[in-house]
């Protein structure tokens, strides 16, 4: 096959052009700034930020990280710094670095997503990503990804006050991403991206002076463990949906992107990846520009179209 | 173009492992670009296809050869137990804030593997001529590890050194050396009742604290302990914030 000459990696949702479909997951590369240390951030297609209330929030007390067969559960609770910190401090490093970025917001409301949303708009913010199924916060948000009345009226009202590139991101842990999927769209979403962490709980025993003694961390299970759920949700709702989607879980390395890519994903993120490979995201950013070139792929369509069988 | 920085991931390799105790094992790799460590700071090691890496204090660094002291434990563990000379290994570091040594009369006390962050500022502060007295407290003599020298141990059993908690000797080393500061490293128990003996004589502490990890490098918040700040109670990350945190300013739990 031909090499490319030029390769052309950008995928656009909305007015927003991506430069590659490389994004990095939600709670995985913090603000960005971070990560300086290990990889050129303002390569990757987007960094999707920790996600964003109105107020600070503290997280969760107990025991945050357990690590499982092939994956690990978080229990963080959204801990950040609040969105006036985050358009003070934060906003201005991204802008300055040339980071392409999307601001994932929380809200324990309708009104506080609302909020979040306008604030977004007025500071000229280009695409926010709505965490419905965050599964460690004790109100909120996941109630609204798992019921499609109460997220279509949410999506909408932030529709409402928002112009820029609206994704919703689904939770894996309701019977029907599909029916989440479709709301979503009918109610405005540019995009959906899938999935948000599966719920689990980790169990650890100990026995001690012939007694057991028992921990346990009650969260989200991400990484490669969960790959597989995801392909299938993504192939679900590529069957019901036109909108683009974002596909995550479980992605460590090109084949991966590949396998999002040929059950119907225009993008992807990478997650847990990014905390024990911090170089990851645009090791796969250069990865799938050579792979494109040498195999005389010029556009991000003619590789997904020969990936599905269309060509 | 941004001028090229030290990546802070990369590989080394072994140069050799052995069993300094009963459960302790030291590994002494050689990156293939030199670093630059601080006492109390750390690296996290990749452990073949094990979803986090396992954070390890450095316990020497010389000779552009990283050591590092750990118990064997877990799959972590026992895969970096298994490495042999000429073996690549894959660190994330070094990463942390590290201790900060001044021009004081200091105390250095720590527990059980706990000892090799407190060994490297030890050895330091010798080089910077600091005064300063290094006790440590192990389970036995069986755990105490062969290459390492201490001003005093302790072990719960009296089988080597005096017999008891390290925490017990505290008040003791405080009356008789006298130290202008206090620097610690163990299980966060033993560190919680140091602090709370330094305060009672006005002396202030530096400990170097240690939780479970995913990231390593401040993004997670998967190691948050609760610290006084700024009049507040608020979050900080061991990872990024830490490992060493002013003893006054943790909230134990």
């Amino acid at each position: 096959m031909a090499v490319a000459q030029n390769v052309d990696m950008s995928f656009k949702i909305r007015d927003v052009i991506f430069k590659n479909p490389v994004l990095t997951a939600s709670g995985t590369f913090g603000y960005a700034d971070e990560f300086d240390d290990f990889t050129d951030v303002s390569s990757l297609g987007a960094v999707v930020t920790k996600a964003i209330s109105m107020e600070p929030r503290p997280g969760n007390d107990h025991q945050r990280i357990f690590e499982t067969y092939g994956g690990m559960i978080n229990s963080i609770g959204l801990e950040n710094v609040g969105i006036k910190r985050f358009v003070e401090e934060k906003l201005p490093i991204l802008r300055e670095k040339h980071i392409d970025f999307v601001v994932n917001l929380a809200g324990k409301t309708l009104d506080e997503y609302v909020s979040l949303a306008k604030v977004c708009a007025e500071h000229n913010i280009k695409a926010v990503e709505l965490n419905i199924s965050c599964p460690n916060v004790k109100s909120g948000c996941l109630e609204f990804g798992t019921d499609e009345v109460v997220l279509g009226k949410l999506v909408e009202s932030v529709r409402n006050v928002y112009r820029g590139c609206l994704i919703v991101k689904l939770t894996p842990n309701v019977t029907s991403i599909e029916k989440i999927a479709q709301a979503s769209q009918q109610a405005g979403a540019d995009a959906v991206s899938l999935i948000n962490t599966v719920k689990a709980l980790g169990v650890k025993l100990e026995f001690i002076n012939g007694k057991f003694k028992k921990s346990t961390v009650q969260g989200g299970l991400s990484g490669r463990a969960i790959k597989p759920i995801a392909l299938g949700a993504v192939s679900r709702v590529r069957q019901v949906v036109d909108i683009p989607i974002i596909g995550m879980g479980g992605i460590y390395s090109l084949i991966d992107i590949f396998e999002f890519f040929s059950v119907g994903a225009d993008m992807i993120q990478i997650g847990t990846a990014n905390f024990t490979h911090p170089d990851i995201s645009g090791q796969l950013v250069d990865e799938l520009k050579n792979f494109m070139t040498e195999n005389g792929f010029s556009t991000l369509k003619e590789l997904k179209d020969n990936l599905r069988g269309e060509y | 173009m941004i001028a090229q920085k030290t990546k802070k991931i990369q590989k080394g390799l072994v140069n050799e492992l052995t069993r300094v105790s009963k459960s302790l094992y030291l590994i002494r790799f050689t990156p293939h670009t030199p670093v630059d460590i601080k006492p109390g700071q750390f690296v996290s090691v990749l452990c073949d296809n094990l979803t986090l890496r396992r954070p390890f204090s450095v316990m020497d660094y010389e000779d552009g050869v990283i050591s590092i002291l750990f118990k064997k434990k877990g799959a972590g563990t026992t895969y970096i137990s298994n490495l042999k000379q000429g073996d690549e290994i894959d660190f994330v570091g070094p990463m942390g804030n590290g201790f900060n040594i001044e021009r004081k009369k200091s105390l250095l006390i720590s527990a059980g593997v706990g000892s090799a962050p407190v060994f490297y500022l030890h050895k330091k502060m010798e080089e910077l001529g600091v005064e300063n007295f290094f006790a440590s407290g192990f389970v036995s003599k069986e755990e105490i590890p062969s290459n390492l020298e201490f001003d005093m141990v302790t072990t719960d059993d009296g089988s080597e050194g005096k017999k008891g908690s390290i925490v017990n000797y505290v008040e003791g080393l405080i009356l008789s050396f006298n130290p202008e500061k206090i620097y610690c490293c163990g299980p966060e128990i033993v560190l919680k009742l140091i602090v709370q003996t330094a305060e009672k004589h006005s002396i202030k502490t530096e400990v170097a604290m240690e939780k479970v990890m995913a990231c390593s490098i401040g993004v997670c918040k998967g190691c948050v302990i609760k610290i006084k700040k700024d009049g507040k109670i608020q979050n900080a990350t061991v990872c990024h914030d830490g490992p060493v945190f002013d003893g006054g300013d943790v909230v134990w739990q």
